[in-house]
């Protein structure tokens, strides 16, 4: 597993900035749907006040053509000069054309016609002459010549959109109309957008009228003609969103009363991309904070990687010196956390490792270091057991006249030299001198440590300590101290090994007929004049290898069956000094 | 000068002499449902000239309570009307039809002269501060015109043998004068008519084009 392998660094990085990448984009996320839910329904909100705005305007704006219309066709002068046109002989159409324009400035209004009361045109204030044209079938006038009453509605004149008003000249009865009208252009568009902010465009299915975008804008903002087709067929009165060239808008569409073949429409927008631009700083905002975030996780995770790691790394050089032997060392590791924690366990545990270490090299001067092993790692029952070893008993022929004749000093040594080899010789072959006595020793093989071969070992042993005798006896020569010789007595049997004595002088030791036959075995090497002497149960466990000699059923003291003993020459191959214990 | 005494003598004689054998024109107006029809004028068209049947005396519309009264005056051809104002306020009479323009400007009681009507036609008269105000002076050919009652009846001034167009007018007509003319021919006995006019619902002011009648 790559994580598995991966450094702690890159762990704590990786955890760090996974959990603020996904802070981050919950929190992207999460400001995304609250805000442009938000976002909508404020462009809602705005879009259907502005087609209230609209309608009021529109109706309002209507309202007021009509009264001012009424004030003026109820003016005498106007009564009069309409009625001029009575009387061929008197009239004359520039004098009401000239009044026509000093009350269309009187009322300000952008389209100011004046018909007769069938509905044919006096006066028009359009680019081409008019006069004498039959417009009664034009949409308010028609209604007003019909009633006797104002008209009002939208309609078109020469390819404009005017907001028109029709009403009677009374004198006392209809002698004449006029015809008011507003523009219903850019200019209108632009001035709902003034107090709206909301883009207006006036149009069918097939025709943009007006509208506030600037010309350049028109083509991107408002759907084609294809498009404008089913959303007028669906979308009425309600907001819907549409994407139009590259821009998404908030829509609401208003129907519009006209007078037009087709439905007049009036399409509000509102950017929704815009008004998504609080939002969008606000996310990049995030995204800031969010990098400024994750740089901080990388160098948290750098320093607190640092500062696990370099204690940790100094901890594993010091378990390197610890695995060495070095147990002098110690970390220097001071804090109150975890890490402080370890330290101070790692350097318990190397007091405990040093304290063994003394306690086994203290024991081991007194034992055999395989029993200081054994006792110290529990490998030795406090209730005991029993074992089947080979016990090896050895002895220096004649030693009582050599400490006669020697300076004790020179004994002693000599003894140390000759002890030195003897133990090297056991402890080659996994034994173990359990007692030094006298001049000789006693040894153990199976015991603490168990072995199959126990017999095989303790002859090797015994052979091993004849040749390394030879080696000492060589260096005795040049001191002039004759060759020692040795008698090696080994038997093999059933013990009972285990830790005997009081608490205070406790040691390890084994009781069975087995020792003492052992010992009896060393006493007759005397007698046979024998070098290594082994009991029967032995010789039956050695392999052809061992090279034996002659057989001798002897009497032994305390035994009432002679026992059965076999004289080992030698061993066919070298004795392996370095065989595993 | 002489020689017009004698034609005048001639021609009075010879009126008298028709009017020696007077008949009574007399009938209904009635509606296209059968409902007579009240306040409707019927006139004598053609000949157009006839001798006066009564005494030319001046006509008259008040104007009582910011209202004219009568609200329809019908005259012969050639009578002066006064307007007098027997309201506190002063009134703006005007007409601006074709038959007769005036203006009589803001004035009280009876100070605005008499308004001569020269033209046959409908005078649609109003004033200029009240513009509820409204009236019609229908100004016929002669004095051989007759309103109807409640009932729809009428009885025409006494007229001599001879043929006439004799029609009827309302001032909620639909129909032309020339349309409902009837041509009768008076010999030995009176002669009934019978009308028959479609009128459009009414309105606050008096209708505007089937009911003119001008030239």
């Amino acid at each position: 597993m790559w994580w598995a392998r991966a450094r702690l660094r890159t762990k704590i990085f990786i955890a760090f900035s996974s959990l603020i990448i996904a802070v981050l984009l919950a929190t992207l996320g999460f400001t995304q749907i609250v805000v442009s839910r938000e976002a909508e329904r404020t462009l809602d909100r705005e879009l259907l006040t502005t087609g209230e705005v609209f309608a009021a305007l529109l109706k309002e704006r209507g309202a007021r053509l009509q009264t001012n219309s009424i004030l003026l066709a109820s003016d005498f002068a106007l009564k009069s000069a309409v009625a001029t046109h009575f009387d061929p002989s008197t009239y004359e159409p520039a004098t009401l054309a000239s009044a026509a324009q000093s009350w269309q400035e009187r009322i300000g209004v952008d389209l100011f016609w004046i018909t007769d009361e069938i509905g044919t045109v006096l006066v028009a204030s359009s680019q081409k002459d008019r006069s004498g044209e039959g417009i009664e079938d034009l949409s308010p006038l028609k209604e007003a010549i019909e009633t006797e009453e104002p008209a009002a509605g939208i309609a078109e004149i020469d390819g404009q959109l005017f907001q028109l008003v029709a009403v009677p000249v009374f004198a006392p009865d209809a002698i004449g109309f006029l015809l008011l009208g507003e523009a219903v252009d850019d200019r209108l568009a632009g001035r709902l957008k003034g107090s709206t902010g909301t883009d207006v465009s006036f149009l069918t299915r097939e025709r943009v009228y007006a509208s506030s975008w600037p010309a350049d804008r028109r083509g991107g903002a408002i759907p084609s003609q294809d498009a404008r087709a089913t959303l007028l067929a669906s979308r009425t009165r309600t907001t819907s969103t549409f994407t139009a060239a590259d821009e998404r808008f908030q829509s609401l569409i208003v129907p519009v009363d006209s007078h037009l073949p087709q439905p007049l429409f009036a399409l509000m927008q509102r950017s929704y991309d815009a008004a998504l631009a609080p939002l969008r700083a606000l996310q990049r905002r995030i995204v800031i904070i969010g990098t400024a975030g994750l740089l901080g996780a990388l160098l948290i995770g750098v320093g607190l990687a640092g500062g696990i790691i370099a204690p940790l790394q100094g901890l594993v050089a010091g378990m390197r010196e610890v695995l060495r032997g070095n147990l002098q060392y110690r970390s220097r590791i001071e804090r109150h956390d975890e890490l402080g924690f370890i330290a101070k366990s790692f350097n318990e545990m190397i007091d405990g490792l040093e304290e063994r270490e003394l306690i086994r090299d203290t024991f081991g001067r007194f034992v055999s270091h395989n029993v200081a092993e054994a006792v110290l790692t529990g490998r030795v029952p406090l209730q005991g057991e029993r074992r089947e070893v080979s016990i090896l008993f050895q002895d220096i022929r004649g030693f009582t006249s050599l400490s006669e004749r020697l300076d004790p000093a020179v004994l002693l040594r000599l003894l140390n030299q000759f002890f030195t080899e003897v133990v090297a010789a056991v402890e080659a072959e996994g034994g173990v001198v359990k007692q030094f006595l006298g001049d000789g020793v006693m040894a153990l093989f199976g015991a603490p440590q168990p072995y199959a071969d126990h017999a095989e070992r303790a002859v090797r042993a015994a052979l091993g300590i004849v040749d390394r005798l030879k080696g000492l006896n060589e260096t005795l020569a040049q001191e002039g101290i004759g060759p020692l010789e040795i008698g090696v007595g080994i038997h093999s049997g059933t013990v009972v090994a285990g830790l005997i004595g009081p608490d205070n002088r406790i040691e390890y030791g084994v009781v069975g007929d087995a020792v003492n036959v052992a010992s009896r075995v060393e006493s007759l090497t005397r007698e046979m004049q024998a070098t290594i002497l082994v009991s029967r149960d032995i010789s039956t466990q050695l392999g052809p290898a061992f090279t034996l000699g002659c057989t001798a059923s002897m009497p032994v003291k305390g035994k009432s069956q002679p026992v059965e003993v076999v004289e080992v020459l030698a061993l066919c191959q070298p004795v392996d000094s370095s065989a595993p214990p | 000068m002489q020689a017009l005494k004698v034609l005048l003598t001639v021609l009075g004689m010879a009126t008298l002499a028709s009017n020696a054998g007077a008949r009574t024109v007399s009938g209904q107006v009635l509606g296209q449902d059968g409902k007579p029809i009240a306040n409707a004028v019927v006139f004598v068209q053609e000949p157009a000239s006839l001798p006066p049947a009564a005494t030319a005396s001046p006509a008259i519309m008040d104007q009582f309570n910011k209202t004219f009264v009568p609200e329809m005056l019908p005259i012969a051809v050639g009578t002066q009307v006064r307007f007098p104002n027997r309201d506190q306020i002063r009134h703006h009479v005007y007409s601006f039809s074709r038959p007769k323009r005036f203006e009589l400007p803001l004035y009280k009681g009876e100070d605005a002269p008499p308004v001569l009507f020269d033209k046959p036609g409908v005078v649609k008269i109003g004033c200029n501060i009240h513009d509820w105000m409204s009236a019609i002076i229908l100004v016929l050919p002669n004095d051989h015109f007759a309103v109807t009652k409640e009932d729809g009846t009428f009885t025409l001034p006494s007229l001599g043998a001879g043929t006439y167009t004799i029609t009827a007018w309302h001032s909620q007509s639909k129909d032309k004068t020339e349309d409902v003319a009837q041509h009768i021919t008076i010999a030995d006995q009176d002669p009934q008519l019978s009308f028959k006019l479609s009128l459009a619902p009414a309105r606050s002011r008096p209708a505007t084009r089937g009911a003119r009648w001008d030239e």
